[in-house]
């Protein structure tokens, strides 16, 4: 069975530390379709987090079909992480090298490089929310 | 939308002072909600007001849909642990779980035992050969062996080291997991309370400043940086709660309520920390309840 | 509620178990003995032959009197301590019964359990008052006993000290102290301001009505006899008596604390220590007859109970509602 962990010092939501270490897990097969994840209670008293922070990791994982919830029973991983197949990131891998390297020529610095993917990141994928919600 | 405590304009004069003044305030069922200030700020004057142990001055207060006013039935129903957790001295475990027996109709005494068994506190020693963080663990079993629906724990680890601390939050945690309790426990150390709490009350010099359900609290506040210029109307900036400048750059701290598209100004997250701080160096009496939740 | 009470005050009991089997270890034995050189030395019979005349000529009973009472007077004295025993009692129960818990902060522990403050105090109260007025009573009989035959040798039961250790006064001074310590208490919440407050408020009722109230709360009554001659009033009478003195024939007080008796005019001469009040002066004395014994003793305890029935009333208004 997966154990959690929670680093207090990151910026990520507890809750969403829970759904990476869990997709980490499929990722690299400590769990397996079938498996059952830790109840709510026992990670809520072991992590000393809110109860509904865990419900709400089950819940977004469940929506994204990964787990199911049996009440009584428990939350059960009912298929593997679909990814991106290997061949597509390696096409995106390359690009990706292309594009540092031209952001080097041009004169930028690692921190400049961060700062400039971070904020494009950010209103990309919010242009892209609003355009899903708008159809 | 159910209210485990409801505040009207709720107020506590001693003497001369306020200790609480135009206090309203919810917190809805079920959630572990944090009471958050500085010393002195009315918190707990809050909590013993909820049960019983104070009276109000002037303004209302609802706990569990009952005036708290020397009701049995309700102190039934509530759980509490007072500051500095005062224990009898001379009792031993086993006979304040006795007490409780006797004094409560609700009581579940395995529950208690079970409880002492697992924290590994000995029945028959006394609470005065008890640590710090066994007298907090011992106060903490006694108030949940009531099965209560509210849970009020005036600064229950301020005096706890970080062992004892996170042992409590374990308890609590576990035991909030296992049923319907509404738990509302306060602190001056935000540190404490940040994984564990979903609802928020900060207290500044006897006033709330602040009040919602954490996640609705910090989706909606934003830090906003950008070239420095005097403030004006944000499309999308409900309130600028603290803004600082530098000779080049202005950073906001605001309260949204819809998106900032303003190209102008770059948009951080913040975290629970960064806000209530924030609130709490720039307090304003009567200033807006926000973020109620759903 | 009952189980909380008594775990919490199972001590005092205790104390106070042992304390009056401690007492009766001494005064039994020692009473016993008193009894027995009462009748023996031969005193009783004379009281007995004395009866209840009024006025005495020559000896009377006073050698054997006094000879029983010098043999006892230690002890006796030694009993007048236990004037103090309503008091300790007073402090030792009802001033710590609700300053302590609100001093050390259990008042918040015990106040949120599903118990009414009224329900707390009606019973915490309850057992206290309970055991007080049986160990009261148990010392108050007991000494009550004790004194009998030293009352009877002319010791009025009635005279200060001695009437406050006796018959029913001592069980209500110790619900009184008791009262006054939860009150106490509850005013000023911890426990040696509320100790501290109820020693001075004691004593300073305990006196006033001593020293002031209990001589009047009957009328007085005069006895006269003449400082000429021979007869003298019954020391063995049990009355009460708290103003002596000598008045001249007008009735004028000529002197007060002192009574003399001189022979008769010698050749028309008066005796010297007479003279100077002139013809037809005589002793008087104010005093409480030995029959009053039992009023006194029931107008005191009634006040002082009815005094602590007030303090216990505004005790428990003060939980009800002004500690909040």
């Amino acid at each position: 069975m997966i154990e959690f962990l929670l680093d207090g010092h990151s910026q990520v939501a507890p809750y969403m530390q829970l759904v990476q270490q869990v997709k980490q897990g499929l990722r690299t097969g400590l769990i397996e379709p079938g498996d059952q994840l830790p109840k709510v209670r026992s990670v809520a008293e072991s992590l000393a987090i809110n109860p509904n922070t865990v419900l709400k990791a089950y819940r977004h994982l469940e929506a994204e079909g990964l787990v199911e919830g049996r009440p009584g029973v428990g939350t059960f991983v009912r298929r593997t992480l679909a990814g991106p197949s290997l061949a597509g990131q390696a096409e995106l891998r390359r690009e990706l090298v292309g594009w540092l390297r031209r952001a080097r020529t041009a004169g930028l610095e690692q921190e400049d490089v961060v700062a400039l993917i971070q904020t494009t990141m950010r209103a990309t994928f919010q242009d892209d929310e609003k355009r899903e919600e708008i159809a | 939308m159910n209210l485990a405590l409801e505040a009207h304009s709720l107020g506590k004069r001693y003497k001369r002072n306020w200790a609480l003044r135009d206090c309203s305030l919810q917190v809805p069922a079920g959630r572990v909600a944090a009471l958050v200030g500085p010393n002195g700020a009315g918190k707990s004057t809050l909590l013993n007001l909820a049960v019983g142990l104070l009276r109000p001055t002037e303004g209302t207060l609802h706990v569990l849909g009952r005036r708290p006013d020397g009701d049995r039935d309700l102190l039934d129903r509530v759980g509490f642990v007072a500051q500095d957790t005062p224990l009898y001295p001379d009792f031993t475990v086993s006979e304040l779980i006795t007490m409780g027996a006797r004094l409560n109709r609700r009581w579940d005494t395995p529950l208690a035992r079970d409880r002492m068994e697992q924290i590994g506190i000995p029945l028959d020693r006394r609470v005065e050969g008890l640590s710090g963080g066994q007298r907090a663990q011992v106060a903490l079993t006694l108030a949940l062996a009531k099965r209560p629906e509210l849970l009020l724990l005036d600064e229950p680890v301020a005096s706890l080291d970080p062992l004892a601390r996170r042992e409590f939050m374990q308890v609590l945690m576990g035991s909030v997991a296992d049923g319907d309790t509404t738990v509302l426990l306060s602190s001056h150390l935000l540190g404490d309370l940040e994984r564990v709490c979903d609802y928020l009350i900060v207290l500044q010099t006897a006033h709330v400043q602040l009040l919602g359900g954490v996640d609705e609290l910090v989706n909606e506040h934003k830090a906003l940086t950008g070239p420095r210029r005097q403030r004006a109307d944000i499309a999308g900036v409900a309130a600028v709660i603290r803004e600082s400048h530098t000779d080049k750059q202005t950073t906001l701290l605001v309260r949204t309520n819809g998106p900032i598209l303003d190209p102008a100004w770059t948009v951080h997250d913040v975290t629970l920390e960064d806000l209530v701080l924030a609130y709490l160096a720039y307090p304003a009496p009567g200033r807006a309840v926000l973020g109620v939740a759903k | 509620m009952m189980w909380l009470a008594w775990r919490q005050h199972r001590k005092q009991a205790l104390f106070a178990a042992v304390g009056l089997a401690a007492l009766a270890a001494l005064v039994i034995p020692t009473g016993i003995s008193m009894r027995n050189a009462f009748t023996d030395s031969g005193l009783a019979a004379c009281l007995r032959g004395l009866g209840t005349t009024e006025f005495l000529r020559g000896d009377g009973c006073d050698s054997l009197s006094d000879m029983f009472s010098g043999r006892y007077e230690t002890l006796a004295t030694l009993s007048m301590l236990f004037v103090f025993l309503p008091l300790l009692v007073g402090l030792f129960w009802g001033a710590p019964l609700v300053a302590r818990e609100l001093e050390h902060g259990t008042h918040r522990l015990v106040w949120t359990q599903g118990v009414s403050r009224m329900h707390w105090a009606g019973v915490k109260l309850g057992l206290v008052l309970a055991v007080t007025v049986v160990a009261a009573g148990g010392y108050a009989l007991m000494v009550s006993w004790w004194l009998g035959p030293l009352n009877q040798a002319g010791q009025s039961r009635m005279a200060e000290l001695s009437f406050d250790v006796q018959g029913i006064a001592p069980v209500a001074y110790t619900l009184f102290a008791v009262a006054l310590g939860v009150f106490a208490g509850t005013v000023w919440r911890r426990v040696m301001p509320a100790m501290a407050a109820a020693l001075v408020g004691f004593l300073a009722l305990r006196l006033v009505v001593l020293v002031q109230l209990r001589g009047n709360f009957l009328p007085a009554h005069e006895r006269t006899f003449p400082v000429i001659g021979q007869e003298r009033p019954n020391p063995t009478l049990g009355d009460w008596t708290f103003s002596t003195g000598i008045k001249n024939a007008a009735g004028e007080v000529m002197s007060t604390g002192e009574q003399i008796q001189c022979g008769p005019a010698v050749a028309g001469r008066p005796d010297a220590i007479c003279a100077p009040y002139g013809p037809g002066a005589y002793n008087f004395e104010l005093y409480q007859p030995a029959g009053n014994y039992w009023p006194l003793q029931f107008i005191e305890a009634g006040l002082f109970t009815a005094v602590a029935a007030v303090l216990l009333f505004l005790a428990v208004r003060q939980i009800r509602s002004r500690i909040a």
